[in-house]
């Protein structure tokens, strides 16, 4: 109960494309997220899962069965909204029985079933307030409460989290997960912050410009981007890109030339890449103080001393802004506007083709085992 | 006490100046009344004395209850003019109410035009459109009712009560609209459940704006179309106080007071449920 099947669905506003044909599979009970940037389509999708905004054209199954023309109600899917939206004029009790109210369910079972949700998000002091009166986070589980006594297939959360303070997201997120575990349902969480995505999803879906860019574990999409946008979409600060050309193909992977220097990357190459000017991928979490595989020199701009790193910013290669970013540990010793040497093993790099495709990565993952991170395969 | 604000700190001649001008403008608007209430506690012989006296001298609520004696259906007009008000308002509400929730909800072909046409009809006063108006109540035989003279009044309130409820409704957030829909809520059910108690505040402003709007126009319509003294509205009434040889103003000012008075009592208790902040925590802002 809870599976949800995606086949080519497409949004038109007019004759412009939102989204272009997503196939997506939810399997009952996975936490799947939807993350990428704004205006990428993420809400307008979970939007016409909900019956909120019309499908253009494609099939959207819940449980096998086709459910584009039936309204929210039908279709066993319950939303919470970024905004909360909860209705002033009623009590926390009111506000979480409201779809019980609906469908005229007897006072009795109805007064369980709102007390029983209560109890589980903590509420059950506050039912007789009114929403006016909570923080934002107790009226976020009011919202999630409204939600819960539905009892439905698959939850949809709207960027739930975006109206907290830090501190209370951090909170939430894990309530959330708790949550998510203890009711064994199927959740689709639409959000841009990558962190709610790495930290709860079993499976994130990287939306761009209307299509999935990738799907994957959170540690899947962070070892092996599929391409460049979803490397520097994942990972905080952003990957860094550096233009390399292809010197050859070895037995060990690809070699490239960056001004000079050779490298190999352990990658799987493909045809016709000797000569080709390639992207090399770096993480700020990947470069070191002193020597590499690969070496650059540079004069970090802008130091941010964050305590636990220290982020480096640096312009190279003639680049107007600051291209080049470094995570080092938190006392390193830099200064701004002072050379120093800093260096990228060959193992953390990635390769994208003039395309943007990455060549997959021969990760030597030892330490962390991929099985048990996609629960597809586990 | 404590601080104002301070961008609401003004210098000492900044107040004066401040207080001279609420000053001027309230003597504008309040003296008619001074006056009027004054009048009505003079013997009317007084009224005429040369040199003139403000204020009253050996004054009385005489007027009070003579009025009562010399014009007897002013209870009647009174009631008249709360009858007529308290229907139109009733019957704007019943209309207003669902048709402003569509303008401000529901996206449809014409609404654009329909609301500028709305905007239109109130640049006609009622006046221009008396003769068609008679005309046609002639025909379909209901000149000298009540009927006559509450339809036209309702809609010429209906335009603009549309208007502010639609603006009033526009700002409670269309989430609250959605979170009922996938809850499995109907329109009429979200309306009722949801919409009207937030827009409370809203609709009471409407149905005060009303009320005194058609408690404002019902002379007209009532001087065209209706003769009946029985059906006669307070303004319409108060003529009864213009006698052949003379008119009893201190009887007519009391009249007028006495007039307006369950207007203003109707007013005074529906203003409690102008409460502001009524969505507070419905969304984040």
């Amino acid at each position: 109960m809870g599976q949800l099947n995606l086949n080519t669905v497409q949004k038109f506003y007019g004759t412009f494309e939102v989204l272009k044909g997503i196939e997506l599979e939810v399997k009952n009970g996975e936490f799947v997220v939807f993350v990428g940037p704004s205006g990428c389509g993420k809400s307008t999708l979970l939007r016409m899962i909900a019956g909120l905004d019309e499908t253009s054209s494609g099939d959207i199954l819940i449980d096998g069965k086709r459910v584009n023309d039936l309204p929210p109600v039908k279709r066993g899917i319950a939303m919470v909204f970024q905004s909360y939206a909860l209705y002033p004029h009623m009590t926390v009790f009111e506000n979480i029985a409201f779809p019980l109210r609906v469908e005229k369910m007897p006072e009795e079972k109805l007064k369980a079933k709102v007390e029983h949700a209560a109890r589980i998000l903590h509420l059950d002091q506050r039912l007789q307030q009114k929403p006016g009166m909570l923080s934002g986070g107790q009226r976020q589980r009011v919202a999630i409460g409204r939600a819960i006594v539905r009892e439905p297939k698959i939850f949809l959360f709207d960027e739930p989290l975006s109206n907290l303070d830090a501190a209370l997201r951090a909170d939430m997120r894990i309530e959330l997960a708790k949550l998510h575990r203890q009711l064994q349902a199927t959740m689709i969480y639409v959000t841009h912050d990558q962190v709610e995505a790495m930290t709860m999803a079993d499976r994130i879906v990287v939306l761009n410009a209307g299509e999935i860019a990738q799907t994957g574990a959170p540690l899947e999409l962070y070892h092996k981007p599929a391409n460049i946008f979803v490397a520097g979409f994942i990972g905080n600060p952003k990957m860094n890109f550096l233009a390399v050309t292809c010197k050859g193909v070895v037995d060990a992977g690809v070699e490239v030339d960056y001004k000079g220097q050779t490298v190999v990357v352990p990658v799987r190459p493909h045809a016709g890449l000797v000569g080709r000017t390639l992207t090399l991928g770096v993480r700020p979490e990947h470069i070191l103080l002193g020597a590499g595989d690969l070496s650059l020199t540079v004069t970090p701009t802008v130091i941010e001393r964050l305590g636990a790193h220290t982020v480096a910013y640096a312009a190279i290669g003639g680049g107007e802004g600051e291209n080049y970013c470094a995570m080092l540990p938190g006392t390193v010793a830099i200064r701004p506007e002072e050379q120093v040497l800093t260096g990228i093993r060959a193992a953390d790099c990635h390769l994208f083709d003039e395309a943007g495709i990455a060549l997959e990565r021969r990760v030597e993952l030892t330490d962390i085992d991929m099985g048990l991170l996609d629960p597809a395969a586990a | 006490m404590s601080q104002p604000a301070m961008i609401n700190r003004y210098r000492w001649y900044e107040l004066i100046a401040i207080y001279a001008g609420i000053f001027v403008f309230l003597a504008f608007i309040l003296s008619p009344f001074v006056e009027g209430f004054l009048v009505s506690l003079k013997p009317l012989g007084l009224l005429f004395s040369s040199p003139y006296k403000f204020w009253p001298e050996n004054g009385s609520f005489d007027a009070y209850r003579t009025m009562w004696v010399s014009v007897p259906g002013f209870a009647r007009y009174i009631f008249n003019s709360f009858f007529i008000s308290t229907i139109v308002t009733a019957v704007v509400l019943v209309l207003v109410v669902p048709s402003a929730y569509a303008f401000a909800r529901f996206k449809f072909r014409g609404s654009g035009p329909l609301l500028a046409a709305f905007l239109a009809v109130n640049m006609f006063s009622g006046a221009v459109l008396l003769i068609p108006l008679f005309r046609l109540m002639r025909t379909l035989g209901v000149l000298n009712t009540y009927f006559a003279m509450i339809v036209p009044g309702v809609a010429f309130l209906i335009p603009s009560a549309i208007w502010l409820l639609r603006t009033y409704m526009m700002r409670i957030p269309r989430e609250l609209d959605e979170a009922a829909f996938v809850d499995g809520a109907s329109h009429f059910y979200t309306l009722r459940r949801v919409i009207l108690p937030i827009a409370m505040p809203g609709i009471t402003v409407v149905a005060i704006t009303t009320f005194i709007g058609s408690y404002a126009q019902q002379f007209i319509f009532a001087l065209t179309f209706n003769s009946k003294t029985e059906y006669m509205p307070l303004p319409i009434g108060l003529y009864a106080y213009f006698g052949r040889q003379e008119v009893i103003w201190n009887e007519l000012m009391a009249a007028s007071f006495v007039g307006i008075a369950p207007a203003v009592i109707l007013i005074f208790l529906m203003q409690r449920y102008l409460v502001a902040g009524l969505t507070a925590g419905a969304v984040k802002q």
